[in-house]
């Protein structure tokens, strides 16, 4: 191995000193002084273009196309054409029963007897539809707006359009996404500035590089000191330059991460009760109940963007078994999340978004299980400037193709967009020569669920 | 209303054949039309078709005259005078359920009347105004061609300047005039120890050693001569290549795995990134380099090497990111042809023609035709990545879809020319031969398909053309019985193919690449890039702004050569204005044009149109296309020796430093800083990385497979980095590395706390300190604390430490040991610090 060679003289090292330069301390820049001095944040809090309630999404990402016909669209129609043949095929009757529930009457199946208590607030969306029955390009497209090419994430433009409130943490946060079915393209920037993009936190670990392992804090503090010093240094040296202020900056944001993160992340300062309630005592609901949890902190600490994921929805068989698992696992959680919300008065401007890729056919499959369906599914919104106890959209009556108020993915991010203030056609970034949108030239507001 | 009808027909029927000129409109024209048909227009058919919608359903308006003339993606709408040509009329007499117009019910019969009357009489409309659309080209290519970036370069009188004694090339001449008429002074000269870090930074992309700097510093000849020895001792070093091959990956979007819905490694790409890496360090001239990537296989070559050497160059054309999940076979090769389309007019030409796929261009005089003409060359290529479009789980990498290459490591160099081979007489006979039976199979499947249709409707007469014998059993059989036959036939033919094009099937020597198709072919444009909506059949060919006279191309190649030809040739300077453009932005850190993969109308002007033209001149003309040489001489220029000190004067001028008056402040790119970083702590391997960790991941998706192993204990250079798509190494994406799938000619700099962070806290980082201060610690030359403290110094920042700077980490380095950290980790605390200021991570 041939390495740098290091074979320096003492007089080498020792005669240069004509090429130093002196040093002299500026005294400590303030972020305010900075952003006089030129230096922009790109993540500093920016006005929507107009009004809106919602000032900030929690998205519910549930991997693998969960079955509507199971959860939120209620289709007496194929209850009563279980096990007899339409159009040549075979349907399946839904696995579990639906009752109506709230002021709203709003159907929901039965596996979700804690999301039900707030049929009141859930905004259900029927009319779904997206353009690949396939896994890998319906999820990127439902976080990027684009199946063919590789685009920003609907989060990444969200922080872009709208910057963050709290500048010790990052805009967008992910927790546990997947690592394949696009991966990290589905909360990354792509051709917008990095500073965009989602910082992925797992459960049970914090953010990467958050924490010295070797330093005390006291002692990396005195090393942060000696940094800031020699930028200073080379700050006054160099004269005006607004990278070096915003390299000086950087750290100051970092050193208040640091403090900022795992504090937010910090689930013991939640008391017992609300641990009980997102079901953290619970094997079945720790994983979930635990995001959910991460993910109101965070939203209460003024993240703009918390995408949260639960995956293995995609029963080709055991829509009687495997279903049922994924529900008791995330309805509690999910339940405890708006109640919580609400209770801390931000569900009003939060918005909560729910849905996997696609949604499944009332065709059946190997006993109880499903085909992947991309005509006609179902998702759910609530919070946020939405009408809660509606149903919006609807499938056939079997639940196979959408038919009534359709709602494309292009339309559900222009929906999104719009609840958060921002207009679809207008949050544009110059690239390659040309304009891009999260809806491409697609897209509309599905302006009746808007509260 | 029906009495009125018939007194309209009555006063019509006497207007007889008819003459379509607007200007002949007669009043009693215009009076039917205000009467029955614009009130028809605006209740039925405004709601979509008008041009104040930001959608017009298929790109037809109907409030104005020219609306309907020009038609919408189908074409005009109404023939004047022709009934059964319009096929506004077809539309609303709703034959056809697929072209129904309204779409969600029926106009009224005398409502149809009226529009067939309207038609017949000569569609007489008093309306005018432009239409908002652009469906039809619109676009004039004469004008088109008076842009600055589509006229060929012009050389101009070199400019006067004051101080003659400043130039030392002609380069300095233009800087100096621009600055001068804005009333800007130069900086002063940048002092040799700054230099020799930037210019190695630039030329090499590692830091200066202590006895580079040493030597420079210390020579007593002028600035210039020992300069110039400086740059030419970092041209003629391999890490040269290391440096540029890294600027050039990024600009074709390199990247070894598919990416997007199916991310399976390509382990044959890095064949790519070492052809890059040596075609740079022998200086290739760039007009080779350009055509061996885009039509390599199509090249004479003087041996086996050499030959593979210009095969692994076309991995150019097939190492773009992929939707391997896309059903559609034909939407698949029209994704890939669009990634093609892009980054040849992006890398070389900084033209954005992919913008032309579904309509014309919106700012470029680049119609759609001149996209389908491009997209018919690579059309009539096969692109190979190993991998195709198989739905689900078995997408295998195919040896197939890959290109042997001739010449085995340890098989004694054959010095036989080889030249690129055409089809075989056997080939094209079995090429026709499946064309053939496809056809059967296909009518064959469509027979039967309506035959059950009719059968499902249950109509007695199964159909009035089926004869009826029509025999479903069989016709399924027989089906089948071709799809067997196709699919012998196929693979004979891919094995005929594949030997002709690659010589050795069976050895693993593989690479990535590009050879002509069996079927040549032009393209036919896809109206609104919808694969299925097909339009006019385009001739191959390039950009018309660009060309008064098309290349020839031979029908039986797909004419990549000749368009990679037309590519570097003068008639337009786009090639070189581009290349030339794109090393002044990284010796800059900014381009002449800012927008260096966009020299069209929505890029940015040049700042120093004349010194672009004068350089792209010099590339093309004296320099005879060497990039060194380039590198050389705007290196020699005083420009680019200035200091990067701030002038108040000249900052209240010109604050963005458009003019050059100094140097940048530029921050070191990932691979260098990670690679500066390791060689200041000596753990460096310089020698170049061999093949690449991709090669070692299972088969199968990324992520799916287990992932990459941990890159730790990798210690080459950054270029050599796996480059696996969404898992891209760590260091790299924190410091804004280049997204894979895209042409990227200019990272991003962005300064965020992730960064930060990164330095702070990262264990690689904190591994690289503890291995600094151990190689100083234990270095008997340097006698005391203040020497090691200069050493660290001259290692990370190229000079050493003024009397207050020292003093300033002595004290970190006692209070930390004071504060019971052992000196070793006192030491690496202060090394550590040095890796994150601002001063390492940037050249001044």
């Amino acid at each position: 191995m041939k390495n740098h060679p290091t074979n320096f003289t003492r007089r080498d090292a020792l005669s240069m000193t004509s090429c130093g330069f002196g040093y002299l301390a500026l005294k400590g820049l303030l972020s305010s002084d900075l952003q006089a001095a030129g230096f922009s944040n790109p993540l500093s809090e920016k006005s929507s273009h107009f009004q809106s309630k919602a000032k900030r999404v929690i998205f519910m990402f549930m991997q693998g196309g969960p079955s509507h016909l199971e959860t939120f669209d209620h289709k007496p129609e194929l209850e009563k054409s279980g096990g007899k043949k339409v159009s040549g095929k075979a349907m399946l009757a839904p696995i579990y029963k639906f009752n109506p529930h709230g002021k709203s009457g709003l159907m929901i199946s039965e596996i979700y007897p804690h999301l039900a208590k707030h049929a009141d607030e859930l905004c259900l969306l029927n009319g779904m539809h997206t353009t690949s029955p396939a896994h890998p390009q319906a999820a990127i497209a439902l976080h990027t707006g684009s199946q063919n090419f590789v685009r920003p994430s609907m989060g990444a433009w969200i922080t872009y359009g709208l910057g963050t409130v709290n500048q010790n943490l990052p805009g967008f946060v992910t927790i546990n996404p997947l690592g394949r079915l696009g991966g990290a393209q589905n909360y990354g920037s792509a051709f917008l500035p990095a500073s965009y993009q989602g910082t992925k936190i797992n459960v049970g670990n914090s953010m990467a590089n958050i924490k010295n392992e070797n330093l005390s804090d006291p002692d990396q503090r005195r090393q942060i000191d000696l940094v800031q010093s020699m930028n200073r240094g080379m700050l006054e040296r160099v004269g005006k330059n607004s990278e070096i202020e915003g390299v000086i900056q950087s750290y100051e944001l970092a050193y208040r991460m640091q403090s900022a993160v795992p504090t937010v992340m910090n689930l013991k300062k939640e008391n017992q009760k609300t641990r009980e309630m997102y079901g953290l005592e619970n094997k079945e609901t720790n994983n979930f109940g635990t995001q959910c949890l991460m993910a109101r902190r965070l939203a209460e600490s003024g993240v703009r963007y918390i995408q949260i994921t639960h995956n293995g929805w995609d029963q080709h068989n055991g829509l009687s078994t495997k279903l049922k698992k994924n529900a008791v696992a995330t309805d509690q959680p999910i339940a405890a999340l708006i109640t919580d919300l609400k209770d801390r008065g931000m569900l009003k401007d939060t918005l909560l978004v729910w849905g996997g890729e696609f949604g499944r056919t009332p065709e059946g499959q190997n006993k109880d299980g499903r085909r992947h369906n991309n005509r006609g599914y179902s998702m759910w919104m609530s919070g946020g400037g939405v009408k809660g106890g509606i149903r919006y959209g609807a499938t056939d009556p079997l639940g196979d193709t959408a038919v009534n108020d359709k709602m494309h993915t292009h339309d559900l991010h222009a929906t999104i967009l719009h609840l958060m203030g921002l207009d679809h056609t207008k949050l544009t970034y110059r690239y390659a020569g040309r304009d891009f949108r999260l809806t491409d030239v697609y897209g509309e507001v599905a302006q009746k669920i808007i509260a | 209303m029906k009495n009125l009808f018939l007194f309209i027909t009555f006063i019509f029927a006497g207007l007889g054949a008819y003459d379509a000129k607007a200007e002949e409109l007669t009043t009693e024209g215009i009076a039917f039309f205000e009467k029955s048909i614009r009130p028809l227009f605006s209740k039925h058919c405004y709601k979509c078709h008008s041009s104040s919608k930001s959608e017009n359903k298929g790109g037809l308006v109907l409030d104005s005259q020219s609306g309907w003339m020009d038609g919408g993606d189908s074409g005009p709408a109404v023939i004047p005078g022709k009934i059964t040509e319009s096929i506004l009329i077809e539309a609303i007499e709703q034959k056809d359920s697929d072209f129904a117009m309204p779409p969600k019910y029926k106009l009224s019969p005398s409502e149809i009347d009226n529009l067939k009357k309207w038609v017949r009489i000569g569609a007489p409309d008093p309306r005018d105004g432009t239409p908002v659309k652009a469906a039809t080209s619109t676009i004039n290519i004469a004008e088109g061609r008076k842009f600055w970036s589509f006229k060929p370069a012009e050389s101009s009188t070199l400019p006067d300047v004051k101080d003659e004694d400043w130039v030392n090339d002609p380069i300095d001449r233009y800087i100096l005039d621009k600055q001068a008429s804005k009333k800007l002074i130069p900086a002063a000269d940048a002092d040799r120890a700054t230099l020799i870090r930037r210019v190695s930074y630039d030329v090499v992309g590692l830091p200066p050693t202590p006895e580079e700097i040493r030597d420079f510093v210390n020579d007593p000849a002028t600035v210039q001569v020992a300069l110039k020895k400086v740059v030419n001792g970092l041209l003629d070093s391999k890490h040269f290549g290391e440096r540029w091959g890294r600027h050039w990956l990024d600009i074709v979007r390199y990247g070894e795995s598919v990416g997007r819905t199916r991310n399976y490694p390509f382990p044959f790409a890095w064949k790519y990134r070492d052809y890059v890496i040596d075609s740079f360090n022998n200086d290739k001239p760039y007009n080779q380099f350009v055509i061996e990537q885009l039509a390599g296989d199509l090249l004479e070559s003087k041996d086996n090497r050499q030959s593979d050497e210009q095969h692994i160059a076309t991995g150019f054309l097939a190492m773009g990111s992929m939707d391997l999940n896309e059903r559609d076979k034909e939407k698949f090769q029209l994704d890939v042809i669009d990634d093609q389309i892009d980054v040849t007019g992006r890398a070389f030409m900084a033209l954005t023609t992919g913008c032309a796929r579904c309509h014309d261009h919106k700012f470029d005089p680049i119609p759609t035709t001149d996209y389908y003409a491009m997209a018919g060359i690579f059309k009539s290529t096969d692109t190979l990545s190993g991998y195709g479009n198989r739905q689900g789980g078995g997408n295998k990498l195919n040896r197939n879809t890959l290109i042997s290459l001739r010449d085995k490591q340890d098989a004694p160099e054959s010095s036989k020319p080889v030249k690129p081979s055409k089809p075989s007489a056997r080939e094209v006979k079995l090429h026709d031969q499946v064309a053939k039976l496809k056809k059967e199979a296909r009518s064959l499947t469509d027979r039967l398909q309506n035959f059950r249709k009719a059968a499902n409707s249950k109509q007695k007469k199964v159909s009035a053309n089926e004869p009826k014998k029509f025999n479903p059993q069989q016709t399924q059989q027989r089906i089948k019985q071709i799809r067997n036959q196709v699919k012998r036939l196929e693979k004979q033919l891919g094995n005929l193919t594949n030997e002709r094009s690659n010589g050795v099937t069976n050895s693993g020597n593989l690479a990535m690449g590009a050879r002509d198709a069996q079927n040549i072919s032009n393209c036919k444009v896809r109206i609104r890039g919808d694969v299925d909506n097909r339009g006019a059949e385009v001739p191959r060919g390039v950009p018309q702004v660009l060309t008064s006279k098309q290349p020839k191309l031979p029908p039986k190649s797909s004419g990549r050569l000749e368009f990679a030809k037309w590519i570097t040739e003068p008639s337009h300077s786009l090639t070189s204005r581009v290349m030339v453009n794109r090393v002044w932005h990284h010796l800059f850190g900014k381009g002449i044009v800012r927008t260096v993969d966009n020299f069209g109308h929505s890029g940015e002007r040049p700042s120093h149109p004349k010194l672009l033209d004068h350089l792209a001149l010099r590339f093309t003309g004296e320099m005879n296309w060497s990039i060194k040489d380039l590198i050389r001489t705007i290196v020699m220029s005083h420009s680019y020796r200035l200091a990067s000190q701030h002038s108040e004067n000249n900052y209240a001028i010109d604050p963005d430093n458009e003019f050059f008056w100094r140097a940048n402040v530029r921050r070191l790119e990932a691979e260098a800083l990670r690679d500066a970083m390791m060689s200041v702590a000596g753990t460096l391997n310089l020698d170049p990385a061999k093949g690449s960790l991709v090669q070692k991941l299972k088969a199968g998706e990324v992520g799916k497979n287990g992932g990459l192993q941990s890159l730790k204990s990798f210690t080459h250079r950054s270029v050599y980095l796996p480059i696996v798509r969404n898992y891209v190494p760590e260091f790299l994406q924190i410091f804004d590395f280049a997204e894979s799938s895209s042409v990227i000619g200019r990272r991003d700099i962005t300064t965020v706390s992730t960064q930060a962070l990164f330095l702070l806290n990262d264990r690689f980082v904190i591994e690289q300190s503890n291995a600094t201060a151990k190689r100083l610690l234990s270095d008997e030359r340097l006698e005391n604390q203040e020497e090691r403290i200069a050493g660290a110094y001259l290692l990370a920042f190229g000079r050493t430490p003024s009397g207050a700077e020292l003093s300033q980490f002595r004290k970190y380095i006692d209070e930390a040991k004071k504060n019971g950290q052992a000196a070793e980790v006192a030491f690496s605390g202060f090394i550590q610090a040095l890796f994150a200021s601002a001063e390492f991570r940037y050249a001044l």
